[in-house]
């Protein structure tokens, strides 16, 4: 059963590297049940998530709603992306904010701001700050390339829960590695592998946001939830949804796109 | 009855014998007089300093930034929430119903301050500089550079570059003097990012600790264009003409504008306006205050007290010389209470020469602290922070006249009190027994 689903993963990323090791591992099945557990598993299905809007590299738009109880603003987005390491985002609207950029290369957020001209390196002591005035921190865009090295995860359920069939993905912090969660649980429908719902811990295991997913849309072989709405749970007046408009993957771009001079002439 | 009549006139020859007594072992009487003389020269100069060290505390709680009273939202003093703002229009009905006070409204905000090598957090303050000027001195404090929140100039693309003024240490830490320019990047009232551009026009003196390591000054105009918010100040600094007045105005205020929060309602989330005084702004430094009267009398009492030790030396000295001398002067008819009061005017002349002594003494040097000053600027150049405040590297001192006198006193008082002890040894003198 686990090994079917392990090869699923894999054809549908269509990897050549991969296809020949699923079609290997069909001739030593048992052998393969036997020893592998849960483990590849746990990672093919983080890969796989990770891999929904970003593929190895990524190009999308989206818009970005920001509701608090002191204002609501709406933003649109161009992004791009290459792995988890890079990434470069351009605010297209409002007119306002037009050509304000936010350039990540690995751990580090470079931020251009046209009025002034200025590409501005944010310090660590601002990476717990907003970004774009969004309930995402600077920390979030951070973390996530060292989410894998930071954090051990593990399948803790599998079944029904509200009538789907679901994985639940909890991912506890690694001894020693400077994280902002101290839990993060993670629900995805077992039939398209696209998740559910996200639920962020603190280190004394209080509920501090959620993330939701829906909006489902086929793109290529994958099935990617198009809205994501993040809810702190102290302010249950306010919220961050982002909306993606398109997504191409596995688009041509290197990793020199991602420079501090494109940085300026995205815009 | 009679006995007493005869005590009184026989008062100015007793005087006149303990003045005479007290001079036939002039180096004894000279070395006790040093002694309490330089008590009382300690406990005067102690009392200045420590009065000059309050007055500059309370000038620096008030002239400097804080002034007499200020208005905040409740909101705004729980957690600075950029939101908690009083309408413009409170400030004109203050300023309308309270004639006589000045009033100067104030902004603030937390932003991310760049210059070419480095980038720290920083404390915006927004005040207007005219109003600013008529409450506090705190734009007097220029270090380096001209004091100037004006336009610049404007940027390539158009822009206004204000002028700033920056703390004295964040202008050491991010290696920034007047003339360079500055970038500020904060999140503004509407969400979205603020940010502009800066030029630094002055550095200021250290005022208090946190404005030095991060304040950044600017004008309302440009903190209104970099932050969209314009609805409102955060803080009203008020100065009042007459001190004694502060709490009667305090509270005026106060209902003024309850009334007005009745009339013009304000939103929820920024709670109540809240007026306080100096002193509940700053109850470390009210505190003190307090205290430091206290302290002047514990430290002059116990100064004194050991002064006192000597002089009760001396005099027990004296009395036990004269034993025998006591003893005829008993013998012959003199009442033991005009022997008592012989010593204890022995003492107090004692004690008022060197209150005499010790108070021109004192006086020529408080008169030097006065001017001059204890100066630590070669070791302490910025001065030093306390109760988080910052003080001049010069201590100055301050004498009150009836901190003088008081000092006086007490040395006199406590000298009597310790007199006791030789008065009464003559009391108990036997005149048979002394005189064999």
């Amino acid at each position: 059963m686990k090994q079917i689903k392990a090869s699923k993963i894999n054809e549908l990323h269509d990897k050549p590297g991969r296809k020949f090791y699923s079609k290997f591992f069909l001739f030593i099945p048992l052998f393969f049940i036997s020893f592998s557990g849960f483990a590849i598993e746990v990672n093919e299905l983080i890969q796989h998530i990770d891999k929904l809007w970003r593929g190895e590299t990524s190009q999308a738009t989206m818009t970005m709603t920001v509701k608090t109880r002191r204002y609501e603003r709406s933003m649109t987005l161009e992004a791009w992306s290459r792995g988890k390491d890079y990434s470069l985002i351009v605010i297209r609207k409002p007119i306002k904010d037009k050509g304000i950029a936010t350039l990540k290369v690995k751990e580090n957020i470079w931020n251009y701001l046209p009025k002034i001209n200025r590409v501005t390196k944010v310090p660590s002591s601002m990476m717990s700050g907003s970004w774009m005035g969004s309930h995402f921190s600077n920390d979030d865009l951070v973390k996530e390339s060292t989410f894998e090295d930071d954090y051990r995860s593990s399948i803790t359920f599998e079944g029904k829960r509200d009538g789907v069939n679901i994985y639940e993905i909890t991912s506890m912090p690694k001894l020693n590695a400077a994280v902002v969660w101290g839990k993060v649980v993670m629900q995805i429908d077992q039939k398209t592998l696209s998740p559910r719902i996200a639920l962020y811990y603190d280190e004394e295991g209080v509920l501090i946001r959620t993330m939701t997913f829906d909006q489902p849309q086929k793109i290529g072989k994958l099935t990617v939830p198009m809205r994501l709405s993040l809810q702190p749970e102290d302010k249950p007046e306010e919220s961050t949804v982002i909306i993606y408009k398109g997504i191409e993957l596995d688009i041509p771009l290197s990793s020199s796109f991602f420079s501090l001079q494109n940085l300026q002439k995205r815009r | 009855m009679e006995n007493n009549i005869s005590a009184f006139s026989q008062l100015p020859m007793l005087i006149f014998i303990a003045w005479r007594n007290l001079w036939r072992n002039p180096v004894r009487s000279i070395l006790t007089i040093s002694a309490l003389a330089s008590g009382l020269i300690m406990v005067i100069l102690y009392a200045s300093l420590l009065e000059g060290m309050t007055r500059q505390m309370v000038r620096f709680a008030t002239e400097i930034s804080t002034s007499h009273i200020q208005v905040h939202r409740q909101a705004f003093i729980d957690d600075q929430d950029l939101y908690a703002t009083l309408p413009w229009s409170y400030m004109k009905k203050i300023e309308q119903n309270f004639p006589t006070i000045e009033i100067a409204p104030r902004l603030y905000a937390a932003g991310l301050a760049s210059s070419k090598n480095t980038s720290t957090g920083v404390l915006i303050k927004a005040v207007n500089p005219k109003r600013e000027m008529a409450v506090t001195k705190m734009l007097e404090h220029v270090r380096h550079g001209k004091l100037d929140l004006g336009i610049a100039d404007t940027t390539e693309n158009g822009f206004a570059r204000y002028n700033l003024v920056i703390g004295a240490q964040l202008a050491k830490n991010m290696n920034v003097k007047p003339g360079d320019e500055l970038v500020l990047v904060t999140q503004a009232a509407d969400g979205s990012i603020g940010n502009a551009l800066y030029r630094v026009a002055a550095v200021l003196k250290p005022l208090e600790p946190n404005f030095d390591r991060m304040g950044v000054l600017m004008s309302i105009e440009a903190y209104q264009q970099l932050m969209y918010l314009d609805n409102g100040f955060h803080e009203l600094a008020i100065k009042v003409n007459d001190m004694t007045q502060m709490d009667n105005i305090q509270t005026a205020i106060m209902e003024m504008l309850n009334k007005l929060s009745t009339s013009q309602p304000l939103d929820e989330l920024g709670g109540k306006p809240v007026v306080r005084n100096w002193r509940q702004l700053n109850p470390a430094v009210a505190d003190l205050l307090e205290m430091s009267k206290a302290f002047v009398f514990i430290i002059g009492f116990i100064i004194i007290s050991l002064a006192s030790l000597g002089m009760l030396n001396t005099m027990l000295m004296a009395v036990h010389e004269r034993t025998h001398e006591f003893g005829i002067l008993l013998a012959i008819g003199m009442k033991r209470r005009w022997l008592l009061l012989m010593v204890l005017f022995e003492s107090f002349f004692l004690s008022l020469v060197s209150a005499l002594v010790g108070s021109v003494i004192g006086l020529i040097i408080n008169n030097y602290f006065e001017e001059h000053g204890i100066d630590f600027s070669q070791s302490m150049p910025d001065g030093y922070d306390w109760a988080g405040m910052v003080f001049e590297p010069v201590m100055k001192g301050y004498l009150v006249p009836i901190d003088l006198v008081y000092a006086c006193l007490l040395m006199i008082v406590v000298t009597m009190l310790a007199s006791l002890i030789p008065s009464w040894q003559t009391i108990r003198l036997k005149p048979a027994e002394v005189m064999r």
